[in-house]
């Protein structure tokens, strides 16, 4: 019974195996194929040996981690090292063929309209009408003149004529025809109605990577995703090109771009600092006081306090932006109604911080009164009773036992809180958007700004358009400071767990 | 094991094998569109289906993601065929090599200036279907009926009667630059400057020039006397203008539906004059846009000549999102609207947004100077002037 | 450590907690008035609506631009289904962690742990792209559609849930599954039919916070999901608060009290296994 089940789940996860490699197959997606079936392999191997016993487990989650999360990390890192972004956007080969599509109507040579005809074998025949009423046959890419009353002519009536509806149907066939004039002027489609006069306005040399304008002459070569002629001009579209490790050394040189830089990364750290600091201070305190068996209404305090927990953060945002408004907000209401002037919540640099602090304590205290409650009362009672008979204080309780074994299990998620504080793009992105603006800032920076977000603004409001290349170097810049608190705190849990099973 | 293992191959080949292979069809228009517009097109795609039996996708995207998702996904091969964009899109998505131009087949039915706005380097890249510009709102139960003409009036207005009732004489979306230009405007700043030959010199920023730094030193004053609500973003200027606290509220076309729906006797005119001059607003155009990506290029300007660009289709898009229309014969319908008309008229002031990339670096510079003033942080002349020295040293960078 | 108060020891305890109590319920109720005003603008609330009506849920559930009560929904689809997958995934892989020794477990718990804190919000693109091709394949998980999101929400499914249940089904003495074991039970049945039941507390909580994470996730949604009657209600109310935010508060209000009932409901309905949950996974390592 298990073993059917087994086959079956192996069976069904083959299935999507194969049926996406038979797509990769017909897309010559050959890489990724190549990916696909070394996962595959890898994938029944653990499932068929007892030596992947343990994997199986791991699988499911694991499969979403690595497409979903590892893949996307990968693609950072690699556009990092690029110029992808606005103005280069296209892959090379593909700013060629639009390059190469380009094509310059000869104006005064005026439309041709046309009837086409398709013969037995399927084939197309164009009846061509020039402006000065000559008439041309046009078949397989070659024009000839024809008179009313040639052979080839009253050929033409036993095929048959396409019917307007005919045409519209086929008309990406039509457009890709082409039918010569001489060495340069083609005859092309312009319209549904009307074929004009064309000839191309560049031509390609792969072997040398140049591109020629045919008119000129000018040469234009690849120059940093950009085909560039000797003085300077540039072709648009430009490309997608590998550029080294451009962005990070413009990340640590540019002066647009370092110029906020260290300011948006103190404050990050404080907002950080300040956001754990806070929620656990008021988080610990309001566990102590619940903690004790002699208070009434405790259940009633508990699940009230943890309510700010319940609701979504995206909505107590919003409606903190509400009770936060300059002009219609209560909470200025009130001050103006008891101290006679309201504050500047979200527009004073100072006070937008404050705000901001404000909401985070209020959305992220409840957390921190739950944990900090349950490692309360996984301190044993003993020690307490023994520091009484030493005679120690509340306050050199709290100081000598509480704090110390609280930090051992509470620490851990403090550092947590701390790294997820440090990239909380939402609480600052919903209240105050990183405003008020910096004066005399070389960049678009805001004083609430923090890494996150100013990377945000340099990536999609720099003013250059978007910026991916730049946005994913300063991501894994980011992304290396988190990722070394959490190492940091990964070494202390580990610690402990080790120390834990030597007990 | 063994068992296992023949087992599942053979299964999964069996149920493989089976499947149909999966396989994009040719021929077939797929169209970006905004929720707004999305359900008169898709009436508009059946009729191109029952007369040619080409099929037609439409996919509702919000109409602000459409630029970014279009770089995105149109080198894949994935894209769209047509999309709708406004045109200052045009600059960026043009020298990206995102879209192509079109023929337009009978362009003596559209509007010049929805034309002009969707001309880039002597080729029409859009099938333009509405115009619009800001202009005045005003409330006629507090200024009367026929508005306000000048801000000296308007001053005036606000000092004796307005201000001891506690209403502004004028809000406006804050820190906005798209709305504040018509300040910046009126005495004769301009974004970009223009050349001989009639381009846009991005290198010629005028934003900090004699007459805008006037003309924004007039706003902080507004802004200081009262006149001026300040730090409204839009939601809050609204509700002001809606519930009587505001005479009057510079916004655009976009805004008549909310403004009716709170039952304000309202009317809708230009910008009023400063020191006997206009403020100019800026004139956007929206449209249609043919993706480069398109395998079905000629398809699609079939479809938009012909199926588009016609008047019932033109004011099937008015009567779903009601804008002043680029299409003249679907105008002599449209602007029997006084509303219409009002912007009609208002647009007739006001100056084409610029559709080159180098737009792209003035708005967030542009803003932060507004918004620094408006936070009584720095002086106009400075913030501006700042503003300005980051706009043109990051179009130099990227030139 | 704790003693019988005085009357004053009372006293100020209670105050305090009054305090925080005004702290957090004020917000809470200011939007619940709001949403029975029938004034519907940030102008002039009061906390005690003049004459209370239902006008703004009336609207939340008749709106058309703004299908307010639909977008609810398909938040608490997509959350339920999420959570229950995590759920089954996470314990999975918690448990190979838990009780196994083999090459790369500590990586393994390492590496889940630190894409964590990879910033998700600039690798929308790859995500985007990833999840197009994906749709070329398999057009049911493509691009708009809820289960690509719910499968990009899957690659987060390891990282602190893992981390949380590891610890938790360490507390379970090994000796349970060995006598089951031994009486001819196979792991895995050791697995679902002695573990799992009697992990039920961290699995409740592990499903309450992935919920809560995924019905307030806001970027990836926006990113993959682009037409309005498949926005979830975090995406939705974006848009909303856009151009209504404070000309339409009342409605604002309304539709956060019922966005945020779903939750307050199962946090309520969860609230005793939150605290052992919550703490077990760095306490008991």
């Amino acid at each position: 019974m298990a073993k059917l089940i087994k086959g079956v789940f192996l069976g069904v996860l083959n299935v999507v195996f194969i049926w996406t490699a038979l797509f990769l197959l017909g897309h010559q997606a050959y890489w990724v194929l190549l990916l696909l079936v070394l996962g595959a392999a890898l994938v029944n191997f653990i499932f068929i040996s007892e030596k992947g016993y343990p994997y199986r487990y791991l699988l499911p989650a694991s499969f979403f981690m690595i497409l979903l999360v590892v893949y996307p990390i990968v693609y950072t890192v690699y556009v990092s090292v690029t110029n992808y972004g606005t103005g280069n956007i296209l892959s090379k080969e593909q700013a060629v063929t639009q390059l190469q599509e380009r094509r310059i109507l000869d104006a005064e040579a005026g439309n041709y309209t046309y009837t086409a005809y398709r013969d037995g074998a399927g084939e197309l025949w164009f009846l061509f009408t020039s402006p000065q009423g000559e008439l041309l046959l046009g078949h397989a890419g070659r024009l000839e003149p024809v008179q009313e009353g040639d052979e080839r002519f009253s050929q033409l009536a036993q095929f048959t004529e396409l019917t307007r509806a005919d045409l519209v149907r086929a008309t990406n066939e039509l457009s890709a025809l082409s039918f010569a004039f001489d060495e340069t002027w083609q005859l092309q489609m312009r319209n549904i109605n009307y074929f004009g006069v064309y000839r191309p306005q560049y031509e390609y040399i792969r072997e040398r990577d140049e591109l020629i304008d045919l008119e000129s002459g000018t040469v234009y070569r690849p120059v940093l995703g950009y085909f560039e002629a000797p003085d300077g001009t540039r072709l648009t579209p430009g490309f997608r090109e590998v550029i080294g490790l451009n962005n990070f050394r413009r990340l640590f040189t540019n002066p647009q771009v370092t110029g906020p830089f260290v300011r948006v990364f103190i404050w990050t750290v404080q907002w950080a600092l300040l956001s754990v600091g806070c929620t656990f201070a008021v988080g610990l305190f309001l566990a102590i006081l619940l903690n004790d068996p002699y208070l009434r209404l405790r259940k009633f305090y508990r699940s009230v306090l943890i309510l700010p927990y319940a609701v979504p953060a995206f909505i107590s945002a919003l409606i903190w932006r509400g009770l936060f408004h300059t002009e219609l907000g209560i909470i200025n209401q009130v001050l103006r109604a008891t101290i006679g002037s309201g504050v500047p919540w979200l527009q004073d640099p100072v006070w937008a911080k404050v705000a901001l602090v404000i909401l985070n304590l209020w959305l992220g205290f409840p957390y921190m009164m739950l944990v900090c409650l349950g490692a309360l009362q996984s301190i044993d009672h003993e020690m307490y009773e023994a520091a009484v008979v030493d005679g120690a204080s509340s306050w050199q309780q709290f100081y000598h036992i509480t704090l110390p074994l609280l930090m051992v299990s509470v620490a851990p998620l403090l550092i947590a809180s701390f790294s997820f504080n440090f990239n909380n793009f939402s609480v600052i992105y919903l209240l105050t958007r990183g405003r008020p603006p910096m004066v005399g800032a070389q960049t678009p920076a805001g004083h609430t700004d923090i890494l996150i977000s100013y990377t945000y603004r340099l990536a999609f409001e720099s003013g250059r358009g978007v910026d991916y290349g730049l946005a994913s170097a300063v991501t894994l810049v980011i992304f290396l400071i988190t990722g070394a608190i959490t190492f940091i705190n990964f070494r202390f849990t580990g610690t402990l767990e080790e120390v834990r099973k030597n007990v | 094991m063994k068992r296992i293992a023949v087992f599942s191959l053979v299964f999964a080949l069996a149920l493989a094998l089976s499947l149909p292979v999966a396989a994009s069809v040719p021929g077939e228009l797929l169209i970006w569109i905004d929720g707004e517009r999305a359900p008169v097109l898709t009436a508009v795609a059946r009729t191109f289906v029952a007369e040619y039996g080409i099929p037609v996708k439409i996919q509702e995207l919000p109409f602000g993601d459409i630029r970014d998702n279009l770089a995105i996904v149109a080198p894949t091969g994935e894209g769209p065929d047509i999309i709708i964009g406004a045109h200052d899109w045009l600059g960026q998505l043009v020298s990206d090599g995102l879209i192509e131009p079109i023929d337009i087949e009978n362009p003596s039915l559209f509007l010049q200036s929805g034309l002009d706005a969707f001309t880039w380097g002597g080729q029409y890249y859009g099938i333009p279907y509405a115009i619009e510009s800001i202009g005045l709102f005003y409330n006629k139960d507090l200024v009367g009926e026929d508005g306000i003409a000048s801000f000296e009036e308007l001053v005036e207005l606000t000092k004796n009667e307005l201000a001891p009732k506690g209403i502004y004489g004028l809000v406006l979306p804050q820190p906005d630059p798209y709305h504040t230009f018509p300040f910046f405007s009126m005495l004769g700043g301009y974004v970009f400057g223009v050349d001989e030959e009639g381009v846009l010199n991005p290198l010629d920023v005028g934003l900090a020039n004699a007459g805008a730094i006037e003309g924004f030193e007039f706003f902080e004053q507004l802004l200081n006397e009262g006149v001026i609500a300040r730090a409204t973003p839009y939601d809050t200027m609204m509700s002001l203008f809606q519930n009587g606290q505001a005479a009057t509220m510079m916004t655009g076309p976009w805004a008549f539906g909310d403004v009716r729906a709170a039952g304000v006797n309202y009317g809708f005119t230009q910008i009023p004059s400063y020191k006997g001059q206009y403020g100019k607003p800026f004139l956007g155009a929206q449209g249609f846009m043919v993706s480069a990506f398109s395998e079905n290029k000629l398809l699609a300007n079939i479809f938009l000549n012909e199926f588009v660009a016609t008047k019932e289709t033109m004011l099937a898009i008015f009567e779903g999102d009601p804008r002043p229309t680029a299409f003249l014969p679907a105008a002599e319908v449209i602007n029997e609207d006084p509303d219409m008309r009002g912007v009609m008229e208002a647009a007739a002031e006001a100056v084409p947004m610029p559709a080159i990339p180098a737009m792209n670096s003035v708005w967030t510079a542009w803003s932060d100077a507004i918004e620094l003033v408006i936070n009584q942080q720095s002086t106009p002349r400075a913030a501006i002037q700042n503003a300005v020295e980051i706009i043109v040293q990051t179009i130099q960078e990227s030139m | 450590m704790y003693r019988r108060h005085s009357l004053f020891g009372s006293l100020w305890r209670h105050a305090v907690l009054l305090l925080f109590v005004v702290f957090a319920l004020f917000p809470i109720l200011w939007v619940i008035s709001a949403s029975f005003n029938p004034a519907n603008t940030l102008v002039g609330q009061r906390l005690i609506p003049g004459n209370p009506s239902l006008a703004n849920y009336r609207e939340v559930f008749t709106s058309e631009q703004y299908p307010i009560a639909l977008w609810i929904k398909n938040s608490i689809v997509i959350g339920l289904i999420t959570s229950t997958l995590v759920v089954i995934m996470t314990s999975f892989a918690a448990y190979a962690f838990s009780r196994f020794r083999f090459r790369g477990r500590r990586t393994g718990l390492f590496a889940s742990l630190l894409i964590q804190v990879f910033p998700q919000m600039l690798a929308a693109v790859s995500i985007y792209l990833l999840v197009l091709s994906i749709g070329r394949i398999f057009p049911a998980l493509g691009i708009n559609t809820h289960a690509g999101l719910i499968m990009v929400y899957l690659g987060g499914a390891m990282g602190v849930n893992a981390w949380l249940m590891k610890g938790y089904f360490d507390t379970i003495p090994n000796s349970l599954e060995e006598s089951a074991m031994i009486d001819g039970a196979s792991p895995f049945q050791a697995f679902y039919l002695i573990i799992l039941p009697l992990a039920r507390p961290i699995l409740a909580v592990v499903f309450l916070l992935q919920f809560i994470g995924t019905y307030s996730e806001l970027i990836l949604a926006s990113v993959l999901i682009s037409s309005t009657e498949k926005y979830t209600l975090a995406v939705g109310l974006q848009l909303f608060i856009h151009d209504q935010y404070a000309s339409r508060w009342g409605v604002f209000a309304a539709a956060s009290v019922l966005g945020a009932l779903p939750i307050v409901i199962l946090f309520l309905f969860l609230q005793k296994h939150l605290v052992a949950g919550l703490t077990s996974g760095a306490v008991k390592g």
